[in-house]
């Protein structure tokens, strides 16, 4: 069963096209993470299936029915999207910021219902932030301000949520307390997430099903052990990796690697 | 949460103070001047009890000018802070991007095809002054759409291609004018610097349906703005129709710079100071920004009226020149900081 999918997608900028007859499953009630080297057009899907891009041709599907011809406010209220490094103004409170996760269900001049209320508390309290609840974004740190974000994006009491590179700036203990939270709200409250990647061993360590992409082509889908190999790297990212198993979590996980332009014989680097 | 209840209060109370204050510089306002009227017979001619002199004074000459001060000072401030939201560019401001000047443009270029400056305006050409000067404000506001907004959209892209706009906007009028009179010409400078002589209770009644009419529609689309404000992908992201709420905010901003316009020339810099002082007051939010740009706007206006009518006293300096000379610091200070 799939979520969200994509048919025949053809995008691109001008007359460049980044990805062309790109056909993508997003199986519900998982995590996806797409990975895939710099310009590969991994950010332009993502973007795509939230409908920041238009694409050229094809379509995306939402539970069945075509993105693009949908009212966008009834899309909010099945999909959130967080962008990459969006930007508050400054002034506006933590508070403020994750009521405006209730848009999609507003009307009139938008004042925040009793259950409005309940539900921007809530976001605040599983993303644990509550405690800034009443400071300014602008001086939160990058975890802290990422974290708002997300609880921006439950907010919107979406079932998909669609993330590109949520981890971005942060440091290591702040990334894996951004991606565990996101773990765990798929988890416990069954939501639908699909996010783009840098790290590969993230990527690996927290995903159900996993899309390595180049070139705007699908190269690999499908379960972490069918995509995290030394192959699909090799062939995705021009690399000679060698790949391990996290004895922490079970999952495959790159221990190192080389370009292939200089690789060396893998006898010589296990010990 | 108690912490909100009590910034919405606070915010309330800061709008509360500044209508106060708004209605304290008004009884001022009408009560100094050449003529000199007394606070307890300003009061009293307002009851309906003064002498004949002052009633004309008051109700006739003061009144309402101070009138129109109010409504453009928050015409434009309203207009600057939708601009500042919808393009999310702190320094945008109808004056500085030459919406104004595109008004201002076609409000000269009819007056003076219709009958020339010096003759008063009849009643019905009043009313046509604020349609003429949306015409020219909104293609002032295509331009700039056209040639900065279309291809993403920074601060001070923005900002340059407005000047430009601006600029292009006065030579033309420059050129127009040197085919003018001198009598005309002096008459069509003075309106362009921003001036609220001569206004009649008709002016008032020609702007006044449209400020009271699309004030109220900004603060109804407030939280769009609000959404607009995280960027594009974000309020995509959220389920706004970007394109099509910017247009319709930018018409809402146009509309009401082009109103101001036509019957108080072009005041710079004021809708971009009103928004930003009231930013410091009440916060980012639109729903209690908008009403405090406008009180502020009104408030500045007032106080620049008062300044401009007493200071080289009985001579006058045009309430724009006022603005401009107290505005375009802050400008240059805002400008430096975005660097």
């Amino acid at each position: 069963m799939s979520s969200i999918s994509t048919k025949e997608l053809k995008i691109g900028y001008g007359d460049v096209t980044v990805v062309d007859d790109l056909n993508l499953h997003l199986p519900k009630g998982k995590v996806t993470t797409i990975i895939g080297p710099n310009g590969c057009g991994k950010s332009t899907v993502l973007q795509t299936m939230s409908r920041l891009i238009q694409p050229k041709k094809g379509s995306v599907y939402l539970d069945g029915k075509a993105i693009h011809k949908a009212s966008t406010k009834e899309i909010a209220k099945k999909m959130a999207v967080l962008p990459q490094t969006p930007d508050a103004p400054t002034g506006l409170t933590v508070y403020e910021l994750v009521s405006y996760g209730r848009f999609p269900h507003q009307r009139g001049f938008g004042r925040l219902t009793e259950e409005d209320r309940d539900i921007v508390e809530w976001a605040l309290e599983v993303t644990a932030v509550q405690e800034f609840a009443d400071r300014s974004i602008d001086a939160l740190s990058g975890g802290q301000r990422q974290k708002v974000w997300i609880a921006m994006a439950l907010a919107q009491e979406t079932e998909l949520l669609l993330l590109d590179e949520p981890t971005t700036y942060l440091d290591l203990a702040h990334q894996l307390e951004v991606l565990q939270l996101l773990d765990r709200l798929n988890r416990e409250e069954n939501r639908t997430i699909a996010m783009v990647l840098h790290d590969l061993n993230h990527a690996a360590r927290f995903a159900d099903f996993m899309v390595a992409i180049k070139d705007g082509q699908v190269v690999k889908e499908g379960d972490v052990e069918r995509v995290m190999t030394e192959d699909v790297l090799k062939e995705v990212f021009q690399i000679d990796a060698q790949l391990a198993r996290d004895p922490r979590t079970g999952r495959p996980a790159l221990l190192t690697y080389d370009l292939l332009s200089n690789s060396r014989e893998k006898t010589e680097v296990l010990v | 949460m108690d912490w909100i209840q009590k910034r919405n209060r606070k915010s309330l109370l800061t709008i509360g103070l500044l209508a106060l204050l708004i209605i304290i510089s008004l009884l001022v306002s009408l009560h100094t001047g050449v003529i000199k009227i007394g606070p307890l017979d300003v009061v009293r001619t307002m009851l309906g009890v003064g002498t004949d002199r002052q009633e004309l004074v008051l109700f006739d000459f003061r009144l309402p000018r101070l009138v129109i001060a109010i409504l453009v000072g928050a015409g434009l401030a309203v207009s600057g802070a939708i601009l500042q939201g919808v393009s999310q560019n702190g320094l945008a401001d109808p004056g500085i991007l030459g919406i104004n000047a595109g008004a201002g443009f076609a409000v000269v270029l009819y007056i003076y095809f219709s009958q020339g400056l010096n003759s008063s305006l009849g009643t019905l050409s009043i009313f046509i002054l604020p349609f003429m000067a949306m015409i020219g404000a909104t293609t002032a506001a295509f331009l700039i759409y056209v040639l900065a907004w279309k291809k993403g959209v920074t601060p001070i892209r923005l900002i340059l291609v407005g000047i430009g706009v601006n600029a292009a906007f006065g030579a033309v009028l420059i050129i127009f004018q040197l085919k003018m009179n001198p009598r005309d010409f002096m008459q069509a400078t003075i309106w362009l610097s921003g001036s609220i002589w001569g206004t009649n209770w008709k002016y008032v009644l020609a702007t006044l349906p449209w400020i009271v009419l699309l004030i109220p529609f900004a603060i109804y689309k407030a939280r769009f703005l609000n959404i607009l404000n995280l960027g594009d992908r974000m309020a995509t992201g959220l389920g706004t129709k970007v394109e099509w709420e910017r247009r319709v905010l930018l018409l809402v901003a146009v509309g009401l710079a082009g109103a101001s316009v036509a019957v108080a020339g072009s005041i710079a810099f004021l809708g971009l100071v009103a928004p930003h002082l009231a930013r410091r007051l009440v916060g980012p939010k639109h729903e209690m920004l908008i009403p405090a740009s406008a009180l502020i706007g009104s408030l500045l206006l007032l106080i620049a009226d008062m300044i401009g009518r007493n200071l080289l006293a009985p001579s006058e300096i045009p309430v724009g020149i006022v603005v401009s000379a107290l505005g375009a610091p802050y400008f240059i200070y805002l400008l430096m900081r975005t660097n």
